[in-house]
């Protein structure tokens, strides 16, 4: 084994200096107990800087259309292509970032693009197309996703049941906008209020026992 | 053995101990330690394989994998199975990622070393080394059973612990010890005599009559506002290529520290602690104005409050010694050390502490705070925390393995990831091991400690891990060659 005459230590491993002196060492060196592993770097410190980044400009972005108010009409366009890549780029990222867990994503993005579509309904001059045809579809849409998702990929229960019932839930929100008389036309409200509900009987029937299991374990106080 | 119902359904609470884990893990220190045994050959890993199999089947908790509930985080039961590698990560390798659903501990080999690496919120030390005896002592039972050509094809692999139904229902996804035993209860349940004694002295005392030990802290906010004339000296330095842990060993003869320690009149933990702030001050060359250096040392609990359960089941207790105050040498820092150790380390006042910390986790208005505020209070509760501390140590004394293991297994060891310099020692068959890890590459105080034992006579080994660019580079052209 090596030596360290200044530590007048014994040194496993072959080091050419002591690995706590640096001194050079005398001896034949003999196998190290502790393997040499090469460096590596995680990309997780730049990932999550682009992350903030990203996070930041599209807030910004988001806000500055508050100072182009509806009555420019010559930014109609550029609004629509600023809003519309800007949008694109949150989808992207809540996607990536959620991509373990495809109920999850789900609920996220449903939230997202619906308060999206409705901050721009409201920019544009409340013409009531988002909550009219937009959220609805997208909550109908999600929700029969869901169902053909977790049947295709045989999702576990425990894994998407909160999610799935959290999406339902959000279905039966347009039924609301359609009592509170916020919409031009009802029917698409009427018809993702109604799937939500065969949806919410299919959970109760098939998975509800999953369901209170699921809840209980993450609400536990 | 088989598990009766091997279902998702299975589910418990992460513990007190184990949420501190969760919040204050980072990407240098990610909460995760390693029990190694050295074996007498070079490790066998698809027999290694067989082993793991055996033991995994009868550590139903080692089969959790961890969630996030609104409030609290939870271990569930999966249906993963371990497969041992190659030793091809760095020490203390990060464990848990959030989102990924994935076993909290692994088993890896290197020559003739069996590494268990487990993340620190599923299991304490003390845990892990039931695992790993287990493991190892069914390794090497496989491995004489199949060098005897006329062996019986079923081995025995008994248990390090005794095989009764009680026994092994604790090493499941049992409520942990700590809400066993100090949480408050009203609905006259038995508790152990032992614990009504120690709440006797202490737990059920008021508040406001409770003599405060010298040592211990105030709970709650006042531990974060310190007294400034006793600042404590944090030893800086850089930070290691890649955030992994330095981790150096150092191998001895245990009689020869035993007897060290015991010519001072001191235990061996606290004779070590003395010397490690004698080797920080050593290397620091000048404390400066902060000449307080302190240390946490976590006391198992369970020789105080019986429990069969791996689950984490300690507490820390923290020592100090100002410089310059008194005299200096290493007996009398670690006689001071073990005095200020003692009454902490005891069953009355670990009650008392314990107790007061499961109570503010029990308050109405933290438990409705969600998971993630939790998170960053305890961050910041741990944050406070590690101003005051200079080092932590940790010992796991001496360990004997049942037969036929006992003989084939030469030194074990342990390496703790690290958020401060810190040493964790263990002695087996005669040979005490004493691993540091540190955050920093610089190795000038494990040089001040071991120059100190060389002094006193103790042939001490080194073993490091290369963790530089120019020591890898250095290990890449000694390969070569």
């Amino acid at each position: 084994m090596a030596r360290c005459e200044a530590c007048n230590v014994e040194i496993e491993g072959s080091w050419a200096h002591c690995p706590l002196c640096g001194n050079v060492v005398t001896g034949s060196p003999a196998p190290s107990p502790l393997p040499a592993i090469p460096l590596s770097f995680s990309r997780r410190r730049i990932l999550r800087a682009l992350f903030l980044i990203s996070l930041a400009i599209i807030l910004a972005s988001f806000a500055a259309q508050l100072f182009f108010s509806h009555e420019f009409a010559n930014i109609g366009v550029a609004r629509s292509i600023w809003l519309g890549l800007t949008a694109l780029w949150l989808v992207v990222l809540t996607a990536a970032r959620k991509r373990r867990n495809l109920a999850k994503s789900t609920v996220y993005l449903v939230i997202l693009v619906s308060l999206i579509c409705v901050y721009w309904d409201f920019l544009t001059g409340w013409h009531g197309w988002a909550l009219t045809y937009t959220v609805p579809i997208l909550c109908a849409s999600a929700i029969v996703a869901l169902l053909v998702t977790v049947r295709l990929m045989r999702i576990e229960s425990g894994e998407h049941i909160v999610y799935s019932g959290l999406t339902v839930l959000l279905g039966l929100l347009p039924i609301g906008f359609v009592a509170f008389g916020w919409v031009t036309t009802p029917w698409p409200s009427i018809i993702c209020g109604a799937l939500s509900l065969v949806a919410l009987v299919i959970i109760q029937v098939f998975g509800g026992r999953a369901v209170r299991r699921e809840l209980g374990k993450r609400l536990h106080l | 053995m088989t598990r009766e119902t091997p279902t998702r359904d299975t589910w418990v609470r992460l513990d007190n101990a184990s949420n501190i884990f969760l919040a204050a893990r980072t990407e240098s220190d990610p909460k995760v330690f390693r029990v190694v045994a050295e074996t007498d050959h070079e490790v066998d890993p698809l027999i290694l394989q067989d082993a793991l199999d055996h033991t995994y089947d009868r550590y139903p908790l080692y089969h959790a994998v961890l969630r996030r509930g609104i409030f609290w985080y939870y271990l569930q039961d999966s249906d993963l199975r371990p497969a041992v590698s190659p030793e091809n990560q760095h020490t203390c390798a990060p464990i848990y990622q959030s989102d990924r659903r994935n076993l909290l501990f692994r088993v890896v080999y290197h020559r003739r070393r069996i590494t268990l690496e487990i993340f620190h919120a599923l299991s304490d030390g003390t845990g892990a080394l039931w695992f790993l005896t287990d493991l190892v002592g069914a390794y090497i039972r496989l491995r004489e059973a199949g060098e005897q050509q006329d062996a019986p094809t079923q081995v025995d692999l008994p248990s390090a612990h005794p095989t009764d139904d009680v026994a092994d229902a604790a090493l499941g996804l049992v409520p942990d010890s700590f809400a066993h035993y100090f949480r408050r209860r009203n609905r006259g349940e038995a508790i152990p005599d032992e614990v009504e004694a120690a709440r006797e002295l202490g737990a059920s005392r008021p508040e406001a009559a409770e003599p405060r030990l010298p040592g211990e802290r105030p709970a709650g906010l006042g531990r974060l506002l310190r007294p400034l004339e006793k600042r404590v000296y944090r030893v800086q330095g850089t930070r290691t290529p890649d955030n992994r842990t330095r981790a150096v060993e150092l191998t001895m003869p245990a009689s020869e520290v035993l007897a060290l320690a015991r010519a001072e009149g001191v235990a061996v933990t606290m004779y070590l602690t003395a010397m490690f702030f004698e080797a920080i001050r050593r290397s620091a060359g000048d404390l400066g104005t902060a000449r307080t250096l302190s240390a946490s040392v976590p006391v198992n609990l369970r020789q105080f409050f019986p429990s069969m359960s791996p689950r984490n089941f300690f507490a820390t207790v923290r020592v100090e010694h100002t410089y310059g105050e008194g005299t200096d040498d290493l007996g009398s820092i670690s006689r001071a050390l073990e005095a200020q150790f003692r009454p902490l380390a005891s069953a009355p006042s670990l009650a008392r502490k314990l107790g007061r910390l499961i109570k503010l986790e029990t308050m109405p208005l933290l438990r409705i705070i969600p998971r993630p505020l939790k998170d960053s209070i305890l961050r910041l509760m741990n944050w406070g925390n590690n101003r005051g501390l200079t080092v932590a140590v940790s010992n796991l004394g001496r360990v004997v393995l049942p037969e036929p293991a006992e003989s084939r297994v030469g030194r074990m060891l342990f390496h703790v990831s690290a958020a401060r310099p810190q040493f964790c020692a263990m002695s087996h068959g005669g040979l005490l091991t004493v691993s540091f890890t540190s955050p920093f590459s610089e190795t000038g105080h494990i040089r001040e400690f071991a120059r100190q034992l060389t002094e006193r006579g103790v042939d001490v080994s080194v073993a490091a891990a290369r963790v530089t660019e120019a020591e890898l580079t250095e290990a890449a052209l000694a390969g070569a060659a």
